[in-house]
């Protein structure tokens, strides 16, 4: 127990302790500028944060963000690691290649991407080689969501294509042969092995990339400030300046928990959704023998 | 695919390239295949780099990072390390329960209790406090469980036999468990200090004074003035991402292997 100690005693102050405030927080209207103020309100914060223009803002953004990100990074990864793993030599050179932004900080890579978006920046001067018209990508509402997300997926899909070159490479060769000898084509062994081989693996990809999304701040913290016009406000960037920028911990409480609450949700329905599909598709197997 | 990684890595190309040049070259080649070269060597070459180096605080705070990052480094492996090894080898009341707690936490996304975090450390009147940046980040229910699981694949003998040499059991954490255990020991090193060079929103809560500030708040500090040059910005950029490419050509191995055991875990 000794050994447990230390370890126990910063989980209490760290998070036990926040956790439980951040609970009995969000019934109160507790202000930390002047905490005697403080009331019990019951719901109200929570009926008051639905009404609330900025966070449902941020809440229907970080959704579209989610959408935008969720298929491009996820794809991007699966594409990446079935191309590598084609590969009969310098594979390692492409794994640290499309690896290096993600141990690039999202603070840089927002740093070099708003350089890369500026409206006389690289990109646009690309684009005007192909003569296409220049676009205001993170200066505009329309656009800067969209820039973000591609900028996330540019950033972050290494990581998953390590996950699933690691459960591609997990796959049992026998199964391959076997295919071989039934002559195969390469689009049947990925339909019929890869893919169902893959599937808990995908739905892990699926669920980091969908969490990390709803995580969302640091990009349009440095880049937009979340604009223009809230365009890049995200729940947690609402969470964030209403709690240490205003001091409203009780409102910034009842964000916090509204925004785990939605986290875990999403965690459980992709589990029950993805649960059914291996059901069925077990279904379909035993019919066609 | 060459042309793939290419295309896939301008962006970085582009900021390597063009951190040695003035901006007026910048510009200049922004609309040709030479944005993606580097100027010839000359006497401007490094300009970028040296005016970054020494007119503003940016090496400061790269070292401040530096030393953060060793320090919860040897902090997080004792404290996270002992409670795995408490988790998986030591029979203490509820354990079973206790690592059911651990595997919970781990799905409680930090941004739910970070106002709460800047709260704590702001009544304990420590923000602006290196003690106040480290304490909430030591302790981490991933790295507790990832010690736990290697932990307990380790033989039951070599305790035994240690005993009966009189090693008690902190030193024997010391001095057998940690070394024969080097390769998760590296690997929670090394994401932690990826963790820590990389962090950005608990450092911008914690540090408004600019002596201790981290690169990543010491790099906002900067790109904000607005005498900083593109060129300036891009050779800070760079000098921050030098690090972690040097860690990561190093310990590639240890963050590949991390990064699959997060997948096959759950997967």
């Amino acid at each position: 127990m000794a050994f447990f100690g230390p370890a126990l005693v910063l989980l209490t102050i760290f998070l036990f302790l926040p956790m439980i405030l951040t609970l009995v927080f969000s019934f109160t209207d507790f202000f930390a500028l002047d905490p005697s103020l403080t009331h019990f309100v019951g719901l109200e914060n929570y009926f008051r944060i639905f009404r609330d223009e900025d966070f449902s803002k941020a809440f229907f953004n970080t959704v579209r963000f989610v959408i935008i990100i969720v298929p491009l990074q996820g794809l991007g990864a699966l594409g990446l690691a079935l191309l590598i793993n084609k590969m009969t030599h310098c594979k390692k050179y492409f794994k640290v290649a499309f690896f290096i932004p993600v141990v690039m900080s999202l603070a840089v890579v927002s740093t070099l991407w708003m350089q890369i978006y500026s409206p006389e920046g690289i990109l646009n001067a690309i684009l005007g080689f192909f003569g296409m018209t220049a676009q205001p990508f993170i200066k505009s509402a329309k656009q800067a969501l969209p820039s973000i997300a591609i900028m996330s997926a540019w950033q972050g899909v290494g990581y998953q294509m390590i996950i699933f070159l690691g459960g591609i490479q997990a796959i049992n060769p026998a199964l391959y042969e076997a295919a071989e000898m039934d002559h195969a084509t390469p689009w049947q062994k990925f339909k019929d092995i890869t893919l169902p081989e893959l599937k808990p693996l995908c739905v892990f990809v699926l669920i980091t990339i969908t969490i990390g999304a709803f995580r969302m701040i640091v990009q349009p913290m440095v880049m937009t400030g979340g604009g223009p016009s809230h365009s890049t406000y995200t729940m947690v960037y609402d969470i964030y300046e209403t709690g240490t920028v205003n001091w409203e911990i009780g409102l910034a409480s009842t964000m916090a928990i509204v925004f785990a609450f939605f986290v875990m949700i999403l965690t459980v329905i992709q589990t029950i959704v993805t649960r059914d599909k291996e059901g069925k598709h077990a279904n379909k197997k035993t019919k066609k023998n | 695919m060459i042309a793939a990684s290419l295309l896939f890595l301008f962006p970085v190309i582009w900021m390597l390239a063009n951190s040695f040049k003035g901006d007026a070259a910048i510009t200049a080649d922004m609309n040709s295949l030479r944005a993606f070269i580097p100027p010839a060597l000359g006497g401007s070459f490094l300009n970028n780099y040296v005016s970054v180096i020494t007119s503003t605080g940016f090496v400061r705070y790269m070292l401040n990072t530096l030393l953060y990052a060793f320090t919860l480094i040897i902090l997080g492996v004792i404290v996270n390390g002992l409670a795995g090894y408490a988790l998986a080898k030591i029979n203490f009341p509820f354990r079973e329960r206790w690592l059911l707690i651990i595997m919970l936490l781990m799905i409680v996304p930090m941004e739910t209790i970070i106002t709460i975090h800047f709260l704590i450390i702001a009544k304990a009147g420590l923000l602006n406090t290196v003690i106040g940046y480290v304490l909430p980040m030591i302790v981490n229910p991933f790295n507790i469980f990832l010690f736990r699981q290697v932990f307990l694949g380790l033989p039951d003998d070599i305790y035994e036999a240690a005993q009966l040499d009189h090693c008690g059991p902190v030193k024997y954490f010391f001095t057998m468990v940690l070394p024969m255990s080097k390769s998760v020991v590296a690997t929670v090193s090394v994401f932690t200090f990826l963790g820590v060079w990389n962090d950005y929103l608990w450092p911008s809560l914690v540090f408004t004074s600019s002596n201790l500030l981290t690169a990543q708040i010491g790099l906002n500090a900067i790109t904000s003035n607005e005498n900083t040059t593109m060129g300036q910005t891009l050779a800070a950029i760079t000098m921050i991402t030098i690090p972690v490419i040097l860690i990561y050509s190093f310990f590639s191995k240890q963050i590949v292997e991390g990064v699959i055991s997060t997948g096959s875990k759950e997967g």
